[in-house]
């Protein structure tokens, strides 16, 4: 018996011991295969890790990510994407936990800020942290240090098609209020059936970022001045405008296609909007490609936004949804070429191009030529911004996941006659105090 | 048995490595985390049995509780009831049972994201076109309340599984042996008689079997829950394994999740076991 324990506990040991060593191994240096330092006068080879998230645009980034290399040939840069969301977070985890930090990493607003507090260098020095617009930085910014640099400015409202407002005889100028939209939505129900629709609007409960992210923000964002790093701080959410957001979730659930509770996304877009079948949808710039890719005609002509209404005025949230971030535990000649790629990607004059034309983002830096924004949804909303008509975005700034979990599901209930408004408030806020005690 | 000398351990070292290095070192490490206020990043103290105090207090982790609860009850019976049933089929003197064996196993070999989506499909707007044209307003709105997602979850795991356990059901039914059925028709049992009174007792290792089978399937469901309701309407349709990641990955309390994982490891524990070891019992031998 006595030999047994020991076989086992000698087993269990070296398995220890395998554990043990294995984490020594990481870290063993790249090769560029058959590239030799010809030059001879180079600066030394730096390899920079880019783990970021953002599917939709990640063939061009590897274009323009090359075209870098050719430039500077001493540096490879990685790109490794992982999309949607959730899924980003965790693996960034999974990495820093074991040891495969990335240079460069994507950070959403003040909640990650402290989050990676650790690992973000300052970023301040760069060219593209001057040309950044002044407000797309509050969210990154402690102690006047720019720890992120913004990936691009998107803002959102009900996109319209065009085509089926002039049918109906409804001019979109017109509309300056709450009420305006509604009687507008009114007259296209009224003639739906000769313009072909299913419903006037198409209206997402399913996806609670519709809901709990933007549509809520539109009415909560006063409550901050606009400003994510109040949001952050604050220990509550009063609901001042809450009135209003509930007339904007009664009037989309009552002009849309039901049932609202099981509407997705793709639905939303891709089967309803683009085929004409709903005239209105509450979504963002970001549908562009989605929409082009369905029916490019439609895309081209046919869309225009207009901004969620609020005590009568007609402002539309822009925002900044992501930031790049530098790791401050890789050595200097790393953090330096990473912050020289940011740079290029901004402020160079093949960047520009890239970011306007093949990204097809709305820039939030500075020294852009506007004319060039790719699609007419982000026009539009470039020409918001310009004239001031904007407000922010805050819910970076909510208490994690209360925007989609707390809130959104909230609007489910709501929606679907499980709580009254009054009590799913009074339940939001005490969700938001709680985890902010 | 008695001589367990080096080959012995050398033959199993393998495995025991293997189990030890993705099950036990895991394990206890997510026990550990389970007490200190660990964020996936970094560990700062030790926060001894808060988590799993709050815990049974966290409605929402209490309602998925009781939904996986309810959902294993009523899937692990028509699983079974559906498998028995597709395994009498394909044992009795049908041209067509070798056929039929292939076509109701089907459905386990689709991956289980995939399903939902063909499921939500199906229950969105199948369901909903039928009842549209034949004006039967129980088909619509299908996955948009907490009860059509109940059933709809439960409907496709039953057609997804119950070919699985038929194949289990099947490997026992023919390992009967044939002069106990003659003997019985002999006896002048009608179909029925022959069923509950001579088949049924002698299947029982099966019921262990497939028990087991589908109450751990149907506790740790995640990806067709995932793909089918995404636990919506608004939380109500949230399985224990989703609430877990959402807890884990959505909400960053990596430390609350671990609790909960290990709770929920327990429980699966306690039902499996047990149920194991009153079918055991129930078991006769020839």
């Amino acid at each position: 018996m006595k030999k047994r324990f020991l076989f086992v506990a000698v087993l269990l040991l070296s398995c220890l011991g395998l554990i043990a060593c294995s984490s020594d191994e990481s870290n063993s240096t790249k090769e560029k295969s058959g590239e030799s330092n010809q030059d001879g006068d180079s600066a030394e080879e730096v390899s920079i890790e880019v783990f970021q998230f953002k599917v939709e645009f990640k063939d061009q980034f590897e274009e323009l990510a090359a075209l870098y290399e050719e430039e500077n040939e001493h540096v490879t840069i990685n790109i490794e994407t992982v999309g949607g969301g959730s899924d980003y977070a965790s693996v960034l985890k999974a990495k820093i936990s074991s040891g495969e930090e990335p240079t460069i990493f994507n950070i959403g607003g003040p909640s990650d800020v402290e989050q990676y507090e650790d690992l973000l260098a300052d970023v301040s020095d760069t060219d593209a942290a001057n040309a950044a617009l002044d407000s797309t930085l509050t969210g990154v910014s402690q102690d006047g240090a720019v720890l992120g640099l913004p990936y691009n400015q998107e803002g959102y409202g009900m996109i319209y098609n065009k085509k089926v407002f002039e049918e109906a005889g409804v001019d979109p100028s017109t509309i300056q209020s709450l009420e305006d939209l509604e009687a507008a939505a009114k007259t296209i129900d009224s003639k739906k059936d000769e313009l072909g629709l299913q419903a006037v609007i198409a209206f997402p409960v399913k996806e609670t970022w519709v809901t709990g992210q933007h549509l809520a923000n539109v009415f909560l964002t006063p409550e901050f001045d606009g400003d994510v790093m109040k949001a952050y701080q604050s220990n509550s959410v009063a609901f001042q405008h809450g009135e209003q957001m509930k007339a904007f979730i009664d009037f989309q659930n009552k002009y849309s296609v039901q049932p609202t509770l099981s509407l997705d996304y793709s639905q939303q877009v891709e089967e309803l909007f683009s085929t004409g079948q709903v005239a209105m949808i509450q979504q963002g710039n970001w549908v562009y490609s989605t929409i082009e890719s369905m029916d490019p005609e439609v895309a081209e002509n046919d869309i225009g936004i207009l901004p969620i209404p609020l005590d009568g005025e007609m402002k539309m949230p822009v925002g900044v949804p992501n930031y790049w971030a530098v790791n401050k535990n890789k050595d200097e000649a790393e953090i330096k070429a990473a912050k020289d790629f940011l740079d290029w990607i901004y402020t160079s004059e093949t960047g520009k191009q890239f970011v306007l034309e093949e990204f097809k983002f709305i820039p939030a830096y500075e020294g852009y030529d506007e004319s060039k924004i790719a699609d007419p949804l982000s026009q539009e909303i470039y020409a918001y911004a310009t004239d001031g008509k904007t407000s922010g975005w805050t819910f970076n700034g909510y208490p994690v996941a209360w925007a989609q979990d707390i809130l959104g599901a909230n609007i489910q209930k709501y929606v679907s006659d499980a709580a009254t408004w009054d009590e799913i408030v009074e339940e939001s806020i005490a969700e938001w105090e709680k985890s902010r005690q | 048995m008695r001589n367990r000398d080096l080959s012995f351990w050398l033959f199993l070292a393998p495995v025991i490595l293997a189990l030890v290095l993705v099950v036990f070192v895991p394990l206890l490490y997510g026990t550990i985390y389970s007490f200190t206020d660990w964020d996936g990043i970094k560990t700062s103290q030790f926060v001894g049995l808060d988590h799993y105090i709050t815990l049974f207090q966290d409605s929402e982790f209490l309602n998925a509780l009781q939904f996986t609860t309810l959902f294993s009850i009523a899937s692990i019976l028509l699983i079974n009831a559906f498998g028995l049933s597709l395994a009498l089929i394909v044992t009795s003197k049908l041209k067509s049972r070798n056929v039929l064996r292939t076509i109701f196993f089907m459905p386990n070999l689709i991956g289980g994201l995939i399903l939902g989506f063909i499921w939500q499909f199906i229950f969105i707007k199948v369901f909903s076109s039928i009842g549209t044209l034949f004006g039967i307003p129980f088909l619509n709105g299908w996955l948009s309340t907490t009860e059509t997602g109940f059933w709809g979850l439960v409907i496709l795991m039953t057609w997804q599984l119950s070919g699985y356990v038929m194949v289990i059901y099947i490997a026992y039914l023919q390992g009967i042996p044939n002069e106990l059925i003659e003997a019985a028709e002999i006896d002048g049992a009608s179909p029925f008689q022959k069923f509950w009174r001579v088949k049924f007792p002698l299947i029982a290792p099966a019921f262990t079997v497939s028990l087991f089978l589908t109450l751990s399937n149907s506790f740790k469901l995640y990806d067709q829950n995932l793909a089918l309701t995404d636990g919506g309407p608004y939380n109500s349709t949230q399985m224990l394994a989703m609430d877990i990641v959402k807890t884990a990955f959505t909400d960053n309390n990596m430390a609350y999740a671990q609790a909960k994982a290990v709770i929920f490891f327990i429980i699966v524990a306690i039902f499996s076991l047990s149920q194991v070891y009153f079918n055991k019992k129930r078991e006769v031998d020839l």
